[in-house]
């Protein structure tokens, strides 16, 4: 059983090919820039938006059976080039049992799993998946642990210490790095963050600059959302960014 | 590019005087008293193409405008003209007159010279044959306008030389080309585009609206070949040229104020079946992405091995925001020709003409069709039967027994009420000899393109109207009345006539029900059933010509003025509402996502549908971007392994995004897609809206 908040068909923006995103619910960080809200807690939400007439629901325990029934329904779109399912949240390796389990599923039909993970989980939850995932998408949020541990409210060691250890064991790791005003984006916060990289045996580094996109679901959930009036950083600056990355990483910017 | 900018700005000038091509019919007329009735008929056409003095614009490098055909006429002459269109009426779209592809690849390897030659031949052929010989002679006489056409455009360049704000080069490359073609098969490239704009701006002069030009990346790449291996032309030069050329579709604008409708198809595969994608492809794709006028309907054929760069090309122009090339799954459109015995190389030099009607350029009489609205046949089924007697339906497969019998004496209805308003009780009188130029078999034979002259007889297309309204609606009857039995026929029937008024949980129920569009079998298999049993029907009518009736589903916006005459329907649908577009889902019920959606629309057997269909989707900006269009380009194939027909791609514009934050209830599906992230647009707040907005500018430059 996995507690799912949606699933999501032709991802385009979460992994190689043409992907369906099983979105899981309950993360255990609390970043402040969040665009997913309704996936920090496990519990059941339903949002509104009176200025459509729309409601829609998060949060639903399915089997795993139910969920590959829904997720093979597009296996000729992954087929056509490297494709496949992720997981994402919310923090999916809070439910490592389910997901294992759906991903030794999708082994069985032949369909890469992504895990979309922010690491902050014992080491015993990513032993699990052992052989399982094809890929996973890593987030490394800064370097600093003391901004780590008073910003996200948790300790960075665990993170870090998945991080190396996925790596050592062969696993492929892309290395997430949002790029927050106020937070990392400035050089030496990223250069910290090269470093890190660099130490763990990183190769990929993905840059997630920024958006507000998530802002109308908090205001919908009666949450204050501190990154409200907060703009995206400008294509030049993170393109600034960027630079700094790519000397060490192969980068994309998604 | 400047250049063409510049075009387009002439080109919007509005034009003086009354577009006029009946005045200069009848002059031809009046003027050939002593002549055969054939004769008399491509006179009118002649004075037409010859009489009116050549326009020029100053940015023009390829020739032919329909400017001159407007004029300021008396009038007496004018009331003149309305007598003699009585004596020679028009063939219009219903009659066959418009909606023709020429065969213009014939036209450029032999030139006029070649034409007149063939038609010299079939003089002596059919010596014995008077009427015969009449024809030819009429067809003969049109030819000769179109080089007198030709004469007068090269000396009007002549003319111009000096004139203030014309370029002395392109006056003399215009006199060049138009004295080249008026004589001699073309060798150049743009010798060959001349010659191919000045008989389409023939046609439009004519007041024809829809002539395609068919496949140019085929019919003019050997020319282009040979003087690209001559380095006499580069790819720049020749897109060029296609924009100067295209960008004069614009012009039909100043007659009605609409777009015009020409058709250009690329890509495909050519007569041996191999794959027909070659440099020129890409020139007329940029071409038209040049001169971004809503006009060019520019198609491309995708055929299993055209090259993945082909089809991002033709994304990354949709994803400038203009819409166009609509993409063809050339697989299935060619086994859907190949079901009427049409030869070989004909059905793989398959073209469109209108939007998107399949059409065998140069072997067949223009185009007709019309609507066939198979939910009136339910809503009659329901009301003249079910409701009288309640026991006529005990099963699905009953209702489904009754509607089935219903459809298949409405289709007769259909085609006899087609053919009625299609047949022409005075052929002779409105021949189209110009047109029969250019159509395989009509010189041979000496006849008429609507006379029997054509290899092959017309086609009719019926357009299927609203199969996402038939199958929801069959499936909601299936579910509420015959398995949840919450309501009889009866009941349902009284429901529709009010609108649901004060049914409002019965209507939910039926909303609730599956809807096509969903990948769930419960709806997609009456869109199974639509197609095959609907095609089962027309496949044994014949239309007027002896010809076959095609089906579409690609009605336009026929779906609005369908649906606001129709009442309630048992999907929910409140009266006066839109019916399902072409041959999409019903707006909004297709709410799985776009895969589950295109599993569903790949289920029916298109192979069916020899016209054509039509699927709009509509993607943000971001999907067309450098890193992810090969996605979009790998759920295309996907789409059309799978058996889909055609797939229209819209990239959501500034101004829809705008709209949407105004008119949110009209957006339902508009999905914005970023990593890790996705939401609906209409449900982001207005300052993340404008964000956005802001991308998309950025994004469109």
């Amino acid at each position: 059983m996995l507690n799912v908040s949606c699933i999501q068909r032709f991802s385009i923006g979460d992994g190689p090919g043409i992907r369906t995103t099983v979105f899981l619910k309950g993360c255990n960080l609390r970043c402040p820039w969040c665009h997913n809200p309704e996936n920090l807690s496990p519990s059941p939400q339903t949002l509104s938006y009176p200025r459509i007439g729309k409601t829609v629901s998060y949060g639903v325990w399915m089997e795993t059976e139910q969920i590959v029934r829904e997720v093979m329904e597009d296996e000729p779109f992954y087929r056509a080039d490297g494709g496949g399912v992720t997981l994402s949240g919310g923090e999916p390796m809070l439910q490592p049992e389910g997901a294992a389990k759906l991903a030794l599923a999708l082994k069985e039909r032949d369909v890469p799993l992504l895990i979309d993970t922010a690491g902050s989980v014992p080491w015993s939850a990513f032993e699990r998946m052992a052989g399982l995932a094809q890929m996973y998408y890593y987030d490394i949020k800064t370097a600093d642990a003391a901004l780590y541990r008073g910003v996200i409210g948790a300790a960075p060691g665990l993170v870090v210490g998945n991080l190396r250890r996925l790596i050592a064991n062969g696993e492929v790791v892309h290395a997430r790095v949002p790029l927050i005003p106020g937070f990392n984006l400035t050089e030496p916060d990223c250069a910290g963050i090269v470093g890190l990289l660099r130490d763990a045996g990183v190769k990929y580094v993905d840059l997630l600059p920024f958006h507000r996109l998530g802002s109308g679901k908090y205001a919908t959930m009666g949450l204050d959302y501190p990154y409200r009036d907060t703009l995206p950083p400008t294509e030049a600056a993170v393109e600034r960014f960027a630079e700094i990355f790519r000397r060490d990483f192969t980068v994309t910017i998604e | 590019m400047e250049n063409t900018e510049r075009l387009k700005k002439e080109i919007a000038v509005p034009a003086e005087g009354r577009f006029s091509p009946e005045i200069f019919r009848r002059r031809g007329y009046a003027a050939a008293k002593d002549d055969t009735v054939f004769c008399r008929r491509a006179k009118g056409l002649a004075e037409l193409f010859a009489g009116p003095e050549p326009f020029l614009y100053q940015n023009d490098r390829i020739a032919g405008s329909i400017r001159p055909v407007f004029i300021n006429a008396s009038e007496k002459e004018q009331k003149d003209a309305v007598k003699w269109a009585a004596r020679f009426p028009e063939r219009d779209f219903l009659h066959n007159g418009d909606h023709f592809a020429p065969d213009y690849h014939t036209a450029v390897r032999l030139g006029l010279p070649g034409l007149l030659a063939r038609i010299g031949e079939a003089e002596q052929t059919h010596e014995n044959d008077p009427p015969a010989l009449d024809y030819l002679n009429s067809m003969k006489i049109t030819l000769l306008a179109l080089r007198e056409r030709l004469v007068k455009y090269a000396e009007k360049a002549a003319a111009l030389n000096g004139e203030p704000g014309y370029h002395p080069e392109n006056l003399r490359f215009i006199r060049e080309n138009c004295a080249a073609v008026a004589e001699r098969a073309p060798r150049t490239f743009a010798e060959g585009l001349q010659l191919v704009w000045m008989i389409h701006s023939c046609f439009v002069s004519e007041g024809k609206y829809a002539m395609a030009l068919g496949r140019i990346d085929q019919y003019l790449y050997p020319l282009f070949q040979r003087d690209l291996a001559d380095g006499m032309i580069d790819k720049a030069a020749a897109t060029e040229m296609l924009a100067n050329a295209f960008a004069k579709i614009g012009e039909v604008k100043l007659c009605t104020g609409g777009d015009d409708v020409v058709n250009i198809c690329i890509g495909g595969v050519d007569a041996e079946g191999n794959c027909a994608v070659n440099e020129l492809s890409y020139c007329v794709l940029e071409a038209v992405n040049d001169v971004h006028l809503p006009g060019p309907n520019l198609s491309a054929r995708i055929a299993p091995d055209s090259p993945e760069a082909f089809l991002d090309a033709c994304l990354r122009v949709i994803g400038t925001g203009l819409g166009y090339p609509a993409l063809m799954n050339d697989r299935v459109n060619m086994a859907a020709l190949r079901r009427f015995g049409y030869d070989e190389a004909d059905v793989r030099d398959y073209c469109m003409v209108g939007c998107i009607e399949n059409f065998l350029p140069g072997r067949q009489p223009p185009w007709t069709d019309g609507r066939f609205d198979p939910i009136r046949y339910l809503e009659d089924v329901l009301f003249r039967t079910c409701a009288v007697s309640p026991d006529a339906a005990p099963t699905i497969d009953a209702f489904m027994a009754l509607y089935e019998r219903r459809l298949a004496e409405g289709a007769m209805e259909y085609v006899e009420r087609m053919n009625d308003l299609s047949r022409v009780t005075v052929p002779e009188t409105r021949t189209s000899p110009f047109m029969s130029c250019f159509c395989d078999c009509c010189i041979e034979r000496g006849r008429d393109i609507n006379m029997g002259g054509a290899k092959y007889p017309a086609a009719h297309g019926a357009a299927l109207m609203g199969i996402g309204t038939v199958s929801d609606s069959l499936a909601a009857i299936e579910q509420v009345v015959f398995e949840e039995k919450q309501i009889t026929l009866t009941e349902l029937a009284d429901a529709l006539k009010k609108n649901f008024k004060g049914c409002e949980s019965l209507r939910e129920r039926l909303l609730a029900a599956p809807k096509y569009g969903n990948n769930r079998a419960a709806a997609d298999k009456y869109a199974v059933w639509y197609v095959q049993y609907l095609s089962d029907l027309f496949d044994r009518l014949k239309n007027h010509d002896g010809g076959p009736v095609y089906t579409a589903m690609a009605a336009n916006v026929s779906n609005i003025y369908a649906g606001a005459g129709l009442g309630a329907t048992p999907d929910g649908r409140l009266a006066g509402q839109p019916l399902s577009d072409a041959a999409s889902p019903t707006y909004g019920r297709d709410t799985r996502g776009v895969t589950a959606t295109l599993l569903s629309l790949s289920r029916p057997d298109y192979t069916r549908c020899a016209c054509g269909t039509v699927v709009n989707q509509k993607f943000s900006p971001s999907v067309f971007a450098e890193s992810k269009r090969k996605k979009l380009g790998q759920l295309i194939r996907v789409y059309f392994d799978r058996g889909g027909q055609e797939i229209q791609i819209n990239s959501t514009s500034r101004e829809v995004l705008q709209d949407a934050m105004d008119h949110p209830e009209r957006y339902p599906s508009l999905v914005v897609r970023v990593s890790g992230f996705s939401a609906l647009y209409v449900m982001l707040p207005r300052e993340v809206q404008t964000d956005i907005l802001h991308r998309t500018q950025h994004e469109a430059v």
